[in-house]
């Protein structure tokens, strides 16, 4: 028990990042990883793994979890794009006074950047889906 | 062969496992309990990913905004609109949604 507890500790420590970086894993191992990643949003790390197990885009498996990113990506775009609404209409409503506007400009940039990046993982995974090359795309 | 089960025999058991697993905590450092468990649910989870496939996509309807004042139409709207051109992912929607009304047929 100690054996394996400290073995696969020291596999996700060490040479598990690495190894799973070349893709050399199962495939079912990345789409695990990748739904862990959907489960918590954290898109950017799912888009990571379905790239990691894109080796055969004809999967049905593959296919179905790239498209579950995918629908995630627009609802939580979705949602920026709510708020965003809903800043620019209070602004219009409650005018600009100065000791707010900066605060809410800010925040609108806010959402627009996350609404961008979402839809830029939206259009990477897609690019895959269809089996077109894609540009990475990384999160500042 | 006539077994017979022990109570007190059952808690000493589980009392000295628990001992064992403390003491093994304290002397390594590692919770091993947590960590087998995490093996073995990972193995699980490789052996049974369509099941989790399919828990994600019914995880993916729940976690659908729905505003205060709308609807099932609107929701359904809202999901038929997110998912155009994914056609696997729209195909498993309209088995859940059946699944479920036949469920609730029975």
């Amino acid at each position: 028990m100690v054996g394996l507890n400290t073995l696969s500790k020291f596999f996700r420590k060490t040479i598990g990042p690495r190894i799973e970086a070349l893709g050399l894993l199962p495939q079912r191992y990345y789409l695990h990883r990748a739904l862990d990643a959907l489960e918590e949003d954290d898109i950017d790390e799912a888009l990571r793994m379905v790239t990691l197990a894109g080796n055969n885009k004809k999967d049905a498996r593959w296919r179905l979890v790239c498209q579950q990113v995918i629908f995630r990506c627009r609802v939580l775009a979705s949602q920026h794009e709510k708020q965003l609404d809903r800043f620019k209409t209070e602004m219009e409503i409650f005018g600009k006074p100065s000791d707010l506007s900066d605060t809410y400009l800010r925040l609108q940039k806010a959402e627009e950047r996350a609404r961008d990046i979402l839809r830029s993982y939206e259009l990477s995974l897609f690019a895959q889906l269809n089996g077109r090359k894609s540009n990475s795309v990384t999160a500042e | 062969m006539d077994r017979k089960l022990s109570i007190p025999g059952g808690l000493t058991g589980a009392l000295v496992g628990l001992a064992a697993e403390l003491a093994l905590e304290e002397i390594t450092g590692m919770e091993i309990v947590n960590g087998l468990l995490a093996v073995i649910g990972a193995g699980f989870g490789l052996i049974r990913i369509d099941r989790r496939i399919y828990e994600a996509t019914a995880n993916l309807i729940k976690r659908v905004p729905v505003e205060p004042n709308s609807d099932y139409r609107d929701v359904l709207e809202q999901i038929d609109e997110m998912s155009l051109e994914l056609p696997e992912l729209r195909e498993s929607f309209v088995k859940l949604v059946q699944a479920g009304i036949e469920a609730q047929k029975a």
